[in-house]
């Protein structure tokens, strides 16, 4: 019997030490990134319960390179390479708008036949940004048909860019005056022939990955972002436009020769993540009909840049500029000492913006969501940190 | 059906991929042509001539020695270093011109815009690998010597698709 109780005794010991479940033990904590959850280093840590997710913690910052700050180092010229770092496939937006703001500065306007090289540059780059986009869709819903086609088909942009510009991503295109050189012989037909062979294989897109059941089914209704969420959050581009605003900074506040050129907004009112997938696909195709009409439109000859001195002085000031980027909305902010350097560069990116809708819209949804989910949101996390 | 039409259009549309010419430029052995002999600028006119931004070409009889090119790397990639050369010219009292670096050197051609006089441009020769970071540093003799132009391949659009060739 004695040697009963001790057992007892020892096994109230025992479970005296046993820490009793908590609710936080159900959770599990996963850290998503940050070395390349798909593209850029990124993380986000997810609690799990079960296959729901129920928090989310967004850690951007992972490639911070103080592009604002190295801005206040270098002239309005020597500016031009370093800024268009943070998104090297799209870099004649992220270039648009900084020379945008510093002519709004010196109080120039560019030559007309250079404003239309702009704007082609601009729509190319787009589609060069949003293939890449759509390809890296495809491989994080497992589909790599998806991941090889606009991979592929991204070398008719290229192609053309490198033609123009002299490379094939990275430009230094557009520069404070307007652009660096005028386009070769022979790029009007070629551009046309390449930009038309595009949008039919557009159509093969349609039909393998956007018409795709499967697709439908992992996309259609989920991570709903209301218009009312989506205006309070302030997601802007393709996120704001999936929402049901029809809000694009081109048709808005309209730059440089986007006035004169005939063009529809595209918007959805679906608001989940197919019409957030679906959107920049439906601005390519947008942007075939834009680069048509600048090429129908522009004068058959003219200057193409404005010349300033290579180390032009800012008079005292500010100015504030924003263009339409293939993310959203992409503003400079410069303010001007009056020195050949800026006293200081704001800018602000789509790709920030549109992140901190992240948290709002996994909350509640399973993990198997995530993918489409986040890459829905059009997010581009180098030009995000800056 | 509307679930299954959906399938049967994803493979026909793969199945019509098949019979697409394949869209690859098999780079040893091809070369892209390129548009022109490369950037160029024309200081008169203020603009540039269209082309590809490879390797610089500094042609000696026509370089003063201003620095302006290394001036206008100063802040972008400081690849520009003046040095001293043995040659004597008549333009060049100092004989000193650009050496770059090409393990610094982002191909921006802001270099080639400063040159007033149309020494320095650049050309389509972008094989620029090397086994030493020293090799990447050229030197004004080399950077004088004209890359030979080897590329004839065009992207080409036909009816079975976009080939190179």
């Amino acid at each position: 019997m004695s040697s009963l109780d001790e057992k007892i005794d020892e096994a109230k010991k025992l479970s005296m030490q046993i820490v009793k479940e908590s609710d936080e033990d159900k959770l599990m904590t996963l850290s998503v990134g940050p070395q390349h959850p798909g593209t850029g280093h990124f993380r986000f840590i997810i609690k799990l319960d079960g296959d729901y997710i129920v928090y989310v913690n967004i850690d951007p910052g992972y490639v911070h390179r103080g592009e604002e700050k190295m801005c206040e180092y270098r002239n309005y010229f020597t500016n031009i390479p370093h800024l268009e770092r943070p998104v090297i496939h799209d870099s004649a937006n992220i270039t648009y708008s900084y020379s945008l703001a510093v002519e709004d500065l010196i109080g120039i306007t560019v030559p007309r036949r250079g404003q239309f090289l702009r704007a082609i540059t601009s729509e190319l780059d787009r589609i060069n940004y949003t293939l890449y986009w759509l390809a890296i869709y495809g491989i994080f819903l497992g589909h790599s048909t998806m991941f090889m086609w606009p991979a592929a088909d991204r070398e008719l942009v290229l192609d053309l860019l490198e033609r123009l510009t002299g490379h094939r991503i990275t430009h230094a295109f557009n520069i404070p005056g307007g652009v660096r050189n005028d386009m070769p012989n022979n790029f009007k037909e070629k551009c046309l022939s390449q930009i038309n062979y595009l949008e039919k294989r557009l159509k093969e897109y349609e039909h393998i990955f956007y018409n795709n059941p499967l697709f439908r089914q992992r996309t259609e209704g989920v991570g709903i972002l209301s218009k009312e969420d989506a205006i309070k959050l302030g997601v802007t581009g393709s996120v704001l436009r999936a929402s049901g605003v029809p809000y694009d900074i081109r048709k808005v506040e309209p730059y440089d020769i986007y006035n004169e050129i005939d063009f529809n907004v595209q918007y959805m009112k679906t608001c989940d993540s197919f019409a957030r997938a679906y959107i920049p696909f439906l601005d390519v195709r947008e942007s075939c009909h834009i680069i048509r009409e600048l090429l129908d439109k522009m004068p058959e000859s003219g200057d193409v840049r404005e010349k300033l001195l290579s180390n032009i002085k800012g008079p005292p000031g500010e100015s504030f500029k924003r263009v339409e980027s293939g993310r959203g909305a992409l503003s400079y902010h410069i303010v001007s000492d009056g020195t050949s350097r800026p006293y200081r560069v704001k800018i602000s990116t789509g790709s920030f913006r549109n992140i901190l809708a992240l948290p709002f819209l996994l909350v509640g949804s399973m993990l198997g969501d995530m993918p489409p989910i986040y890459w829905s949101l059009n997010y581009w996390p180098i030009e995000a940190d800056r | 059906m509307n679930t299954a039409s959906g399938f049967i259009k994803a493979l026909e549309s793969g199945t019509k991929h098949l019979f697409i010419k394949r869209f690859t430029l098999r780079y040893p052995e091809q070369k892209l042509k390129f548009v022109g002999d490369g950037y160029q600028f024309d200081p008169k006119k203020g603009v540039g001539i269209a082309g590809l931004r490879g390797r610089h070409i500094l042609f000696h009889d026509k370089c003063t020695g201003c620095q302006l090119c290394s001036i206008a790397c100063e802040g972008i990639a400081e690849a520009i270093a003046m040095v001293k050369v043995d040659e004597q010219w008549k333009q060049n009292k100092k004989s000193i011109m650009p050496q770059i670096d090409y393990g610094k050197c982002v191909f921006c051609g802001l270099c080639v815009d400063a040159c007033p006089f149309y020494a320095l441009y650049m050309t389509n020769d972008y094989e620029l690998s090397s086994y030493t970071k020293q090799h990447l540093i050229y030197t004004p003799s080399q950077l004088a010597i004209k890359p030979i132009d080897n590329g004839d391949v065009e992207l080409k659009i036909g009816s079975r698709g976009a080939t190179h060739g």
